[in-house]
């Protein structure tokens, strides 16, 4: 799937004022449940069909049950607030009568003010990294991760650093910096390369915090899931330029690994966004015998 | 000593508790309700037990919350819980606050039952340790000789919660300093037993001077003349029990701040070094229109 055809199925139906119908993208149906990134992604949307003007400077969701990926997902659009400065939104995201996510987001008119921001960290720049499906694509893949490599991909990532062997992951440091951005024209419209951006964040943030402990999404009984999401959008930004994602986990405990990403620009080093995300990771317990 | 000049605290946990108006419909109200508006902590710690009212044994690992509207401390606020799942293995609640048929602030959190498993943490940062700082009152006295009558009220109030620091308030800072702080914090009245009311306790106290931090930078704090400050979200992930009673060090930054809005991100560490929770706060900072900042 290439940017444009996601840009194209993320968008939605209008049913009524508040309510709204959006599909999970053919291609993606072969998934046992819905990419999280793309339920964030039309939440998103739906607020957005509900705000004029202002854009977005926040969001923070949970996931409350696998999505599926067969039908269509319904979102109700709560209107909490139209203030003189602010608009707030709640979304819930409905499947067979039940939520399966939620979102609250906030919207301002932009305006000029105090500034200040952390400085980019050093990273090897974009142009010397490999892609990530390069690099799998050197590593003896089978037939099957051919076919899967070869697909079109709406989002370009290079992973900085030196490849986890996902079937012999040994620990390493709960940190990790990847290049990404959108790999075909987003278009004209800024509320769209956020939403893009939304949808790439919720992809390797949670790898992180899962690095320390040895263990991949190939190791037999381990289970990970995204539990929730936040994001702020500091600067507005253009996501078919590449950005730098930085990502640190301060703490895993009681079966929950806590990530924290930032998102620079790699033209100018501008802050432009920060994720913070806590997953599941555990081990299964044994099935009885 | 210096207590005799801090007045004697109300019970914090006592103030924060709800009427069971209906199975999701809970009422609070504001203790030491002055005219003004209400502390964002007080209504994050009674989001928090609304929906733990709702909640059978399982633990708070995260919340999210909003502030829509500013909360009127002289009436009453009403929590509407939807029980938005009871899944397997979690939790999931949401809580709208209230108050004049308008919504002032919205909560979610997730919640599930102790489990072992994979664990690390970031290390506790250096700093200086609770025992070695001025008592916050003994630290008011001079600067209060010369404060605006509004900053003396605020000061006179009741303070359950206890706070050390070298030069987290942003006030006593003569100019732009690094967005980065921290502060010693704990709660000096009593909790009790329950583990989630520490939590409880925690949340409220999370909400105070964590927006000054994005402050530091700019050279104002929240009464420099024609400066308009207020928290807009807050979120707070529960890596580990904790008891807050004890000393805990908060440590603060703020990686941005830009479009009248600065981000705060903070981290929890109990006394032996744990990271007991992590926070993420965003905030208005702004001068008002017109108005001149060198006034």
């Amino acid at each position: 799937m290439d940017t444009q055809t996601l840009v194209e199925t993320l968008k939605l139906e209008r049913l009524e004022v508040n309510l709204f119908r959006g599909t999970t993208p053919d291609e993606e149906r072969k998934r046992q449940r819905i990419f999280g990134g793309q339920v964030i992604a039309q939440s998103l949307l739906a607020a957005y069909e509900t705000v004029e003007a202002r854009a977005c400077h926040s969001m923070h969701c949970y996931f409350i049950r696998p999505g599926d990926p067969d039908i269509p997902i319904i979102f109700d659009v709560d209107r909490s607030r139209d203030g003189g400065s602010f608009t707030t939104r709640r979304v819930i995201a409905v499947q067979k009568g039940q939520q399966i996510f939620n979102l609250a987001a906030s919207f301002q008119n932009e305006e000029p003010g105090y500034e200040h921001q952390a400085e980019m960290p050093q990273a090897p720049p974009w142009e010397t990294v490999e892609d990530d499906m390069e690099v799998r694509r050197r590593h003896n893949p089978s037939q099957e991760e051919l076919d899967w490599i070869d697909k079109e991909r709406p989002i370009e990532m290079r992973t900085v650093g030196e490849r986890q062997d996902t079937a012999a992951p040994e620990p390493r440091e709960p940190r990790q910096q990847v290049w990404f951005r959108a790999r075909h024209p987003i278009g004209a419209d800024p509320r769209l390369h956020q939403v893009v951006l939304a949808y790439a964040s919720d992809m390797s943030l949670l790898g992180t915090s899962i690095r320390p402990h040895g263990v991949s999404w190939q190791t037999p009984g381990f289970q990970t899931a995204s539990l929730d999401h936040a994001m702020w959008f500091h600067r507005p930004t253009d996501f078919n330029e590449w950005h730098l994602y930085v990502q640190d986990s301060p703490s895993a405990s009681g079966g929950r690994g806590f990530n924290l990403g930032h998102i620079y620009r790699a033209s100018d080093g501008a802050l432009v966004a920060s994720c913070a995300q806590e997953g599941l990771m555990r081990m299964r317990a044994p099935k009885p015998a | 000593m210096s207590e005799t000049d801090t007045p004697e605290p109300m019970d914090l946990l006592q103030s924060l508790q709800l009427e069971r108006i209906e199975e999701n419909l809970f009422r609070g109200t504001t203790p030491d309700s002055q005219p003004g508006r209400i502390f964002g902590g007080q209504v994050i710690a009674q989001s928090l037990m609304a929906a733990y009212e709702t909640v059978e044994a399982r633990i708070c690992h995260s919340l999210h919350s909003y502030f829509i509207r500013p909360g009127d401390p002289t009436i009453p606020i009403v929590f509407e819980v939807d029980r938005s799942r009871d899944g397997g293995s979690f939790t999931t609640r949401r809580v709208i606050a209230v108050q004049r048929g308008k919504q002032i602030f919205n909560l979610a959190a997730s919640f599930k039952d102790p489990e072992e498993g994979f664990v690390h943490q970031a290390p506790m940062p250096p700093g200086p340790h609770w025992r070695d700082l001025p008592d916050e009152a003994e630290m008011a006295r001079e600067f209060l000789k010369t404060a605006p009558d509004e900053a003396k009220r605020w000061f006179a109030r009741p303070r359950p919660i206890e706070m050390r620091s070298e030069d987290a308030r942003s006030y006593y800072l003569k100019g732009p300093a690094e967005p980065v702080a921290q502060n010693w914090v704990r709660c000096r009245t009593p909790i009790g037993d329950d583990p989630r009311m520490h939590q409880v306790i925690l949340a409220y106290a999370s909400d105070m001077n964590l927006l000054s931090t994005a402050m530091r930078p700019h050279g104002v704090h929240w009464q420099t003349p024609g400066f308009q400050s207020a928290s807009l979200d807050h979120a707070i992930w529960f890596h580990q029990p904790t008891d807050f009673s004890g000393w805990h060090l908060f440590t603060h930054d703020s990686p941005s701040g830009f479009d009248g809005r600065g981000f705060i991100r903070g981290a929890l560490y109990a006394e032996d070094g744990r990271l007991v929770a992590s926070v993420a706060q965003e905030g208005l900072i702004r001068m008002r229109k017109g108005a001149d900042p060198k006034a």
